[in-house]
């Protein structure tokens, strides 16, 4: 009896973080803030780096037993600079969800970065993923090439024809100095029933129309795919969802793009 | 107190009396409730309070109907309804002062108010299956730890007959899922939340 009372009071106060006031809650006392941001401090602006190297995964929803895997397949490729998680972080868009995989991808070694998937936009996980890792459209640049992480959740906004935010896209896209050539990185790949139908056109035309431009990264469909949706020659890229055991490693050297698909 | 019990008994008495002018208040007695409670967290608000109907012969059984909070600045603003069933399986004596409850196994559900949360997806902008969960209504496990005090041999006349202090662990229906299919990256303490809380029996 009293080592059960002695049980419990430990198991309180080795849980006073335990304290939740509801799943939906958007953040709490410990919860991360501006993950995106913090890391890409860590990552610097690569200036000397000539062999930009990166590993795209995705959906990792519920599949934590697979990250604890991913993780150390990645720490085990030398040169790999960052990792982009594409969207799909939680399966039922709650913040425990969001905090229970940066638990696991802090065993990471190069820093990782998030872009919003659908399931994140479920309940109140577009606020959760706001003040966690920050804003659903981001851009960096790093060894002179600009990353263009953006949603294309357009579903969730009932396809009203501004997500993904082409107006937004275009001004990023504009030539910077330092910047040779560009990448973007989105949830919702245009050939998803998901993606909004009427902006397709404006969205595949306006990578077409950037010089430099290298790739368009995705996730969602959970299956590796690459395709051409137009005649630009621009490769979109769909990488394998992590339970699926398997991500893409990208490198741009001489602003030529490849990719290899690892299994882990 | 006893002017706050009072009050809260008028109330339901009054509520009582407009719906049902024709029928006597006296049978509807057994809605006037046997506990009120105040809870800390416990995944149904910052703070959240209600009342509790003993139940079962033996008065082992608990319904408890919750209204919680939660405010901006703890993560919210969400307002939160909440209905409990829970059971005492075990009863220890504790001196002449009270008694100790150890395990009480309860399920609730909650419904969260929120602009963000629906009831249901919208059929219309998604395909029948496409979520096939609810973001709003909420099923929940939980266990609790009781201590009741005898409030009559420690408090003299105050028209309270006990009060109960209770510690409880809940998790729910997302977090069940997120376990069972991850079961080395996540434990059971990282899916079940605590809340604390006091009903006071009269």
């Amino acid at each position: 009896m009293r080592i059960f009372l002695l049980f419990l009071l430990c198991a309180a106060l080795a849980s006073c973080n335990h304290f939740e006031f509801s799943p939906n809650q958007s953040f709490d006392r410990l919860s991360l803030k501006d993950v995106n941001a913090t890391n890409l401090k860590k990552l610097g602006t690569g200036e000397n780096d000539d062999t930009v190297s990166f590993v795209l995964t995705g959906d990792t929803q519920k599949s934590r037993d697979e990250t604890v895997k991913f993780c150390k397949a990645v720490n085990a490729i030398k040169g790999i600079d960052f990792v982009v998680l594409a969207g799909d972080i939680t399966e039922f868009g709650v913040l425990k969800e969001m905090l229970w995989i940066s638990r696991t991808l802090e065993d990471l070694n190069p820093p990782y970065v998030a872009v919003i998937g659908n399931h994140d936009e479920t309940a109140r996980g577009k606020e959760a993923f706001l003040h966690m890792f920050g804003e659903l459209d981001y851009s960096f640049v790093y060894g002179g090439i600009k990353f263009i992480g953006h949603n294309t959740n357009s579903r969730e906004y009932n396809f009203n024809g501004q997500v993904p935010n082409i107006p937004w896209l275009k001004n990023e896209l504009k030539p910077s100095p330092g910047v040779t050539g560009y990448v973007a990185i989105s949830h919702v790949p245009v050939n998803s029933e998901d993606f909004d139908g009427k902006l397709i056109k404006d969205y595949t035309s306006t990578f077409a129309e950037t010089p430099g431009f290298l790739a368009s990264l995705h996730a969602h469909t959970h299956n590796y795919k690459l395709f051409y949706p137009d005649n630009s020659g621009i490769p979109y890229v769909i990488t394998s969802a992590m339970a699926n055991n398997e991500f893409l490693v990208v490198q741009i050297v001489n602003n030529k793009i490849s990719f290899e698909r690892v299994y882990f | 107190m006893r002017e706050y019990i009072f009050k809260f008994r008028f109330v339901f008495l009054l509520l009582l009396l407009l719906t049902s002018t024709k029928i006597s208040a006296q049978n509807f007695k057994f809605l006037i409730p046997d506990e009120a409670i105040v809870q800390y967290a416990g995944s149904i608000g910052y703070f959240s309070g209600g009342v509790g109907y003993e139940l079962f012969g033996n008065k082992r059984g608990n319904l408890d109907l919750l209204y919680g909070f939660v405010p901006g600045s703890k993560g919210g603003v969400l307002n939160i309804a909440t209905a409990k069933f829970g059971y005492r399986p075990w009863s220890i004596k504790v001196k002449d002062w009270g008694k100790f409850y150890p395990f009480n196994p309860a399920i609730f559900a909650t419904y969260t108010f929120h602009k963000d949360l629906s009831f249901k997806f919208p059929s219309g902008q998604y395909a029948h299956d496409y979520y096939y969960w609810s973001e709003a209504l909420r099923p929940h496990l939980a266990f609790s730890s009781e201590i009741e005090l005898d409030a009559k041999k420690l408090l003299k006349n105050i028209g309270i007959r006990a009060i109960g202090l209770y510690i409880e662990a809940n998790t729910n229906d997302f977090y069940l899922i997120n376990y069972f299919q991850n079961t080395s990256a996540l434990t059971v303490t990282d899916i079940f939340q605590l809340g604390i809380g006091m009903r006071v029996k009269f």
